[in-house]
């Protein structure tokens, strides 16, 4: 217990390595792109355009301010897949460095995870904009999305940490994770809202379906954002104890294979 | 007390999978197969010794000799297999000067990189920069990705990050054999300066005449032993014949 409190204190010491590890993220992926840090918020942008034109405008699902709607759970769902994905080979990008520095190896998915952050906290701009353009400005229950985004973050922190270790002892966790993340996406309520689960012939698929902690960290956006009220309590709390959760269970596990990382790269 | 590292009858061993088991499959498989091809391999084995705070101790030998295996263990980076290990006060984290520099990123960049793997601080980075940046001579290339700077650029910012982040106990690796000889010279006077302040020195080098220059205390490494821990002439001597050389004065290297 003791030996697991100084692991953390030590991890606390180098949080600003997270800081620079960001920031060298954020400068090697934007060197020499004319656009820089727009393609941050033109992606989601791009892909929200053709999930409206598939999803409203094609196929009719029936959501007034269809894109809203859609931003609000897209962006923390990006957050946690592309944190799972980025994270899931850190350890592996960043071996030169762990075998020659001896600081916390969870720093490198970590640092990940707080890169896509930053991503997810730039997009809330266009998000904003699109939303008073549609007729949804943002009202008083956007307070709640400081909370949302601490939430998320920590969900997506836990995955990260369990990814990146795993791909270490297992290479093709990376092909496994990609294909977790497509299945998780549709059974997540993104592109259509949790209600619809409703209308499901079978009851047993929805209990099932409601099982995915993501559908609730969703909805800790989706409500602020689009329906313009806080979050139900029961929804806060199961989102809640699924970040605390990820991210107890995320640790446990990275620091259980930490020290031998190094002998399987 | 700060300074003070000791090792006791420290072994450190490597699983050599003959194969290697990276894929579900075969970790799957693996469960089935009853003999595993795993080698043990001792890089390091028996190793004791303990170096007081401010003694300064050049670790020689040949390559694979295990002298990286040793100071990855005093660093932090690996855990030995077996034996102990204790060491009290700030070590460099680092086992080779740069080793946390990215390509890609400016030199300014690295500075605060490589301080803030050290374990300190952006702001205590930033009241050293102009500092490491004179000293290091690269004024002018500072904003410059390091990956377009010469090798003996490259050396110099890495060791003028090192000498001035304090650490108990400094690990400083071949990096002087890479600058030219004024800077050469002015690293040795760095580090004299250092020693000065009471920081114990571990010098890892193939050059033996530099070793013998700076290290009152030379441990020689042979195929994961330490075969001789003494002064800096008969431990050159030892090393000498351990290579098959003649007791010539020349460095090697």
């Amino acid at each position: 217990m003791i030996a697991l409190a100084r692991r953390f204190v030590d991890l606390y010491r180098f949080r600003e390595l997270i800081v620079l590890l960001v920031g060298r993220d954020l400068k090697v992926r934007y060197k020499r792109s004319v656009l820089g840090m727009f393609w941050t918020l033109l992606n989601p942008l791009l892909q929200m355009a053709v999930y409206t034109l598939v999803f409203s405008t094609i196929m009719k699902v029936g959501v007034p301010q269809f894109p809203v709607f859609l931003l609000a759970g897209l962006l923390p769902w990006t957050l946690i897949s592309v944190s799972g994905i980025g994270a899931s080979v850190s350890l592996i990008n960043n071996q030169g460095l762990i075998r020659k520095v001896a600081v916390p190896q969870a720093v490198y998915p970590l640092a990940v995870v707080a890169s896509k952050l930053v991503d997810l906290v730039l997009s809330l701009i266009p998000l904003v904009l699109l939303a008073l353009l549609l007729g949804r400005p943002p009202g008083p229950p956007w307070v709640f999305v400081p909370v949302a985004l601490v939430l998320a973050t920590a969900f997506s922190a836990g995955l990260a940490l369990i990814f990146s270790t795993l791909t270490v002892f297992f290479r093709d966790m990376t092909h496994l994770i990609d294909i977790l993340f497509q299945v998780w996406f549709y059974l997540t309520p993104v592109l259509y809202p949790v209600s619809y689960l409703d209308k499901l012939p079978y009851p047993w698929v929805k209990s099932l379906l409601l099982l995915n902690p993501a559908a609730y960290i969703v909805q800790c956006f989706q409500a602020p954002i689009y329906e313009g009220r806080f979050p139900g309590a029961r929804i806060i709390a199961v989102a809640a104890l699924s970040a605390a959760t990820s991210l107890l269970v995320g640790f446990l596990v990275f620091l259980r294979g930490e020290e031998r990382h190094i002998h399987h790269f | 007390m700060a300074g003070h590292l000791q090792f006791e009858n420290v072994g450190m061993c490597f699983r050599m999978h003959r194969e290697k088991v990276n894929t579900l499959k075969e970790a799957v498989l693996g469960r089935f197969r009853h003999l595993k091809a795993v080698d043990e391999f001792w890089a390091l084995r028996g190793v004791t010794f303990e170096v007081q705070p401010g003694e300064s101790v050049g670790i020689i030998g040949h390559n694979g000799s295990g002298k990286s295996t040793l100071l990855k263990i005093a660093a932090g980076i690996l855990r030995a297999s077996e034996g102990r290990t204790s060491v009290e006060g700030r070590i460099s984290p680092m086992i080779e000067l740069a080793a946390g520099f990215d390509p890609e990123l400016t030199g300014r960049d690295n500075v605060f990189l490589n301080g803030v793997l050290m374990g300190h601080t952006r702001r205590e980075m930033a009241a050293k920069f102009d500092r490491i940046v004179d000293f290091a001579e690269l004024r002018e290339f500072i904003d410059m990705p390091v990956k377009n700077y010469s090798s003996g650029m490259y050396a110099r910012l890495g060791f003028a990050i090192a000498a001035d982040v304090e650490p108990e106990i400094m690990i400083i690796d071949e990096v002087l054999s890479v600058g030219d000889e004024r800077f050469q010279r002015k690293c040795q006077e760095r580090i004299q300066a250092i020693k000065r302040t009471g920081c114990t020195i571990f010098f890892v080098s193939h050059a033996l005449n530099t070793v013998a220059q700076l290290c009152e205390r030379v441990l020689v490494m042979d195929h994961g032993s330490l075969v001789f821990d003494g002064a800096p002439e008969p431990a050159i001597a030892r090393y000498r014949e351990l290579l098959g050389l003649g007791p010539s004065a020349t460095a090697i290297g």
